[in-house]
């Protein structure tokens, strides 16, 4: 298939699914519904109007959750009277000071930094979005979000919460922690997220939003007072 | 005006931006990002993470995931040992959770790795009929998963030292976390441009 272009930046009516590598036009959705790839069918972008207020709602209310998960217990026991209960944070103490410093300092990043890391990226991306400011940053912030996104495993974490509760049935009489919920709540968040909001609709937003910015100061100039029909 | 055709386009890795293939010199023009630079041998890094990651997955295997000390009697089991032993306690559901992730997950993963490995340098396993784009999105959706038994064990670690019974992490725990990490670097540093035999 031959593609004509006007210049490189045509491209970006072209994309690549990221499933099947199959290369695929852009086409006008309407508001809310979201385009999937002809071959394999995986959704490749969404549209939608608000899609900065939602992210800010959506990150804001994610980092809240998951900060609240590092405060309080995740799991308390009991056997034969005695109780012991853990925190994500004194699990991973624990873990230190028997001397798997390997496998805390995994924990500590997949589970508790990346996690915090990516729900104040994305806040302070939609801010800046919102505010229209500061191109370079949200730039450096898209890239950096790409980066450590795969390392994100707070939803596996969770499933081994849920594998370690039953390994523990028969031994000990277990009460779940508020922990927990706060975790449950921010993977529902997370994973919610990652199915509506693509890095890819990111960028093209950032480009749409910074443009007419830019676009914006050009025009009232005196110079140039003639409307430019807009493309997007 | 450029005529390009549809399969000189990749995507980058990091924004998903098209772009058009010139070299192996590559920079994304929406983000600046180098895609997928390398010298001579394109599958190199690959390779050096999936044998890392294939060469710590054998003490993983050997050693004892966790300890129980139960009233002073210790019992280590790896983690193979750990799926039969749940399997008798009639755990099953969580058995094959476990089987699953910390057995058929990573070797799926390595065979995955390796086959795409193979075929795009040699021509055995150039096979149509296998869509290999669908194989490496496979590798990167199961990859993260096989962190199960790890997190598993640091829970259970963190949770049961009581006085009469303790949950000690094993040796295997650490092998088992360092396999997972390289499998996934060899996922992600593997360039699929290389599928289409360029």
């Amino acid at each position: 298939m031959k593609i004509e272009l006007e210049d490189e930046n045509d491209l970006d009516h072209y994309i690549i699914c990221h499933k099947c590598h199959t290369v695929q036009e852009e086409i006008a959705i309407s508001d809310g519904s979201k385009a999937l790839c002809s071959m394999c069918k995986m959704p490749l972008y969404r549209y939608d109007t608000r899609l900065v207020e939602h992210g800010l709602a959506l990150s804001i209310t994610g980092l809240i959750f998951i900060v609240l998960a590092n405060l309080f217990p995740l799991i308390k026991i009991e056997i034969l009277g005695t109780e012991s209960y853990i925190t994500i944070i004194s699990m991973i103490s624990s873990l230190i000071g028997s001397g798997y410093y390997l496998v805390a300092l995994f924990l500590l990043y997949l589970i508790v930094i990346f996690p915090v890391m990516i729900f104040s990226l994305y806040i302070l991306l939609f801010a800046l979005l919102k505010l229209k400011r500061a191109e370079e940053l949200a730039k450096n912030i898209l890239i950096l979000l790409a980066q450590i996104e795969p390392w994100q495993m707070s939803d596996i974490f969770l499933v081994s919460i849920l594998v370690s509760i039953v390994k523990l049935f028969g031994m000990a009489t277990i009460h779940i922690g508020i922990s927990f919920w706060t975790l449950f709540v921010f993977v529902l968040i997370d994973i919610y997220m990652t199915r509506s909001i693509h890095l890819g609709e990111l960028w093209v937003l950032k480009k749409e939003i910074y443009s007419k910015k830019a676009e914006k100061l050009k025009n009232d100039t005196p110079i140039s007072n003639t409307k430019k029909g807009v493309s997007s | 005006m450029i005529v390009v055709d549809s399969d000189k386009l990749i995507a980058c890795p990091i924004c998903e931006a098209t772009n058009i293939d010139k070299s192996n010199r590559n920079i994304c023009r929406r983000c600046g990002s180098k895609i997928y630079h390398h010298r001579n041998s394109p599958t190199e890094k690959s390779w050096a993470y999936l044998i890392t990651a294939i060469i710590a997955y054998i003490p993983a295997n050997i050693y004892p995931m966790m300890v129980i000390n139960q009233f002073g009697s210790k019992s280590g089991s790896t983690i193979l040992e750990g799926v039969i032993e749940l399997w008798e306690h009639g755990d099953y559901p969580i058995s094959i959770v476990i089987l699953i992730a910390s057995i058929f997950v990573p070797i799926t993963k390595f065979l995955m790795l390796i086959y795409l490995l193979v075929s795009v340098k040699y021509p055995i396993g150039n096979d149509k009929k296998v869509n290999r784009f669908t194989v490496y999105y496979f590798t990167e959706i199961i990859g993260p998963w096989s962190m199960v038994d790890v997190f598993v064990v640091g829970i259970l670690a963190g949770l049961v030292h009581l006085s009469s019974v303790q949950i000690i992490a094993g040796t295997a725990s650490t092998a088992f976390a360092v396999s997972v990490f390289f499998t996934l670097l060899a996922a992600h540093s593997f360039d699929t441009k290389l599928i289409r035999g360029r």
